[in-house]
């Protein structure tokens, strides 16, 4: 139906010339053709419009009745996208350039948080990035601001509120901080025991009642301060304070006394490929074999189109010749060592603010090619441990 | 055409009521005031231009006078005239003379 919407139609306007034009029009319309807007130009002429499938007909006629056919104008669509078609790099040039609009309109150029700390504000930021929002990213795959408001809340504890706002193509966010109150309203009562054997070298209670004193030795859970304030009273406060104590650690540490190493002696063989999803083809090196153990190191280079990523690859594998190169230090050397790692490895399991006072070597020994030995630690950190006292209800 | 089928046709189309120009192959010319006229079952366009139009049809002629007349469409059996229409003048054809 819509073929025949006289849009979609082409039409032809033409001069028709000669004597018998009436003769010649009869045939055409008994043989199907559609004249229309016919004029009288003189005498001998007329103007008229034709569909552009009766032209054939036309013509099949115009000799018979001596009629000479000269064109005026075309019309319709037909017309208009055989013209169209001859301007191709305009219509390329219109849908680039329409391409570029929407993908720069689409893009995100900027993202602005207020009101948070610098701290707070990279870690927002950080996690937009990971939700995929970043200047020059595309919007049209991003989430909801709302959704993005969620995430960012359910994700950075610290944050009370944030209001997330798109507008065009920059982010706005504006946060505030959740201030985390130091004492709840109501305070719970508690006490302070010692979270380890020690002796007490410094305290300083700010809340509570003391209980010991300084150059005591502690037993764990002993009570060190209370928030009983009167005696006997049954009125608790929240006990607040620090307990810096002397503790002691043993430390058994076995070091081999011969330390192996792998040394690379800078030869080295790569084998380039490409890799499309998780199908990798090799593309260059790879008939270089190496029987020998070797160390691989693999490498894939991504490639970025407009912040997308695109899925091939090109992958390095790169082998390095090992060399093993065994060493014997000296015993010096090693119990050093020893001491060291021993050390670290206190650290990592105590609080940050413990510190080492003194170190003392127990007991030495060579046992089966490894150097033993037991250390002793002196150490001084806080031991307050805040215990909650239940009120009896 | 014989004359008692023509006579046929007329008593037929006054018995049972049907319009005259389907049974009698009469032309039917419809104007809208004096500035178009609508012209169905002709057969020929005999003349045309901007004063006068001429078209044969199954029992004659008829003659159409007017100033800048127009043809809006031209289809096999009928004619959309366009322009100031001044008068419609019926030439019969002489008898015997037919198709």
């Amino acid at each position: 139906m819509s073929k025949n919407l006289p849009v979609f139609q082409g039409r032809i306007t033409i001069k028709v010339k000669g004597g018998s034009i009436e003769s010649f029009m009869q045939t055409c319309v008994s043989e199907g053709c559609v004249l229309s807007q016919i004029k009288q130009l003189d005498d001998s002429t007329l103007l008229m419009t034709i569909r552009v499938q009766d032209w054939s007909t036309l013509k099949k006629y115009r000799k018979r009745h001596k009629c000479r056919i000269q064109f005026v104008s075309t019309e319709g669509l037909p017309f208009f996208y055989n013209a169209q078609k001859k301007k191709k790099s305009l219509w390329l040039a219109i849908v680039c350039s329409c391409l570029a609009v929407f993908l720069l309109a689409n893009t995100l150029w900027s993202i602005k948080v207020e009101g948070l700390e610098p701290e707070l504000e990279a870690a927002v930021k950080s996690q937009l990035d990971s939700y995929g929002i970043k200047p020059g990213s595309l919007s049209i795959s991003m989430k909801q601001p709302r959704e993005v408001q969620r995430l960012l809340l359910e994700d950075i504890p610290d944050l009370l509120w944030v209001g997330v706002k798109k507008q065009g193509t920059s982010y706005q966010l504006y946060g505030v901080k959740q201030t985390n109150y130091d004492e709840p309203e109501a305070p719970r009562p508690s006490n302070i025991v010692a979270s380890k054997k020690g002796m007490i070298t410094k305290m300083f209670i700010s809340k509570g009642r003391p209980l010991v004193e300084v150059n005591d030795v502690v037993k764990k859970g002993k009570m060190l301060a209370t928030g009983e304030l009167k005696e006997d009273s049954g009125k608790y406060v929240e006990a607040v304070g620090e307990v810096l104590a002397e503790t002691w650690y043993r430390v058994e540490i076995d070091q081999p006394e011969q330390i192996e190493q792998t040394l690379t002696d800078g030869s080295s063989s790569t084998v380039y490929s490409i890799a499309i999803g998780k199908v990798s083809i090799p593309v260059w090196g790879f008939w270089r074999k190496n029987d020998e153990e070797d160390r691989e190191e693999r490498y894939e280079q991504t490639f970025e189109l407009f912040g997308w990523e695109l899925p091939v690859r090109i992958g390095h594998n790169t082998k390095y010749k090992n060399e093993f190169l065994g060493q014997q230090p000296s015993k010096e050397q090693s119990v050093k060592e020893a001491l060291k790692n021993g050390r670290n490895s206190l650290l990592v399991n105590l609080n940050e603010d413990a510190e080492i006072l003194d170190e003392k070597i127990l007991h030495q020994g060579v046992d089966r090619g490894k150097v033993k030995l037991i250390l002793l630690f002196k150490v001084e950190e806080n031991i307050a441990e805040t215990k909650y006292v239940s009120q009896g209800d | 055409m014989s004359k008692w089928q023509n006579q046929l046709r007329n008593w037929v189309s006054q018995y049972f009521d049907l319009p005259a120009d389907v049974m009698l192959d009469l032309p039917r010319i419809t104007t809208i005031g004096s500035i178009h006229a609508y012209i169905e079952n002709c057969t020929g366009l005999l003349h045309f231009s901007d004063h006068e139009i001429r078209i044969s049809h199954r029992r004659g002629e008829l003659s159409i006078k007017g100033k800048d007349l127009r043809i809006k469409m031209m289809l096999k059996e009928e004619l959309l005239l366009e322009g100031q229409l001044l008068s419609i003048d019926f030439i019969d054809e002489p008898k015997g003379g037919g198709d």
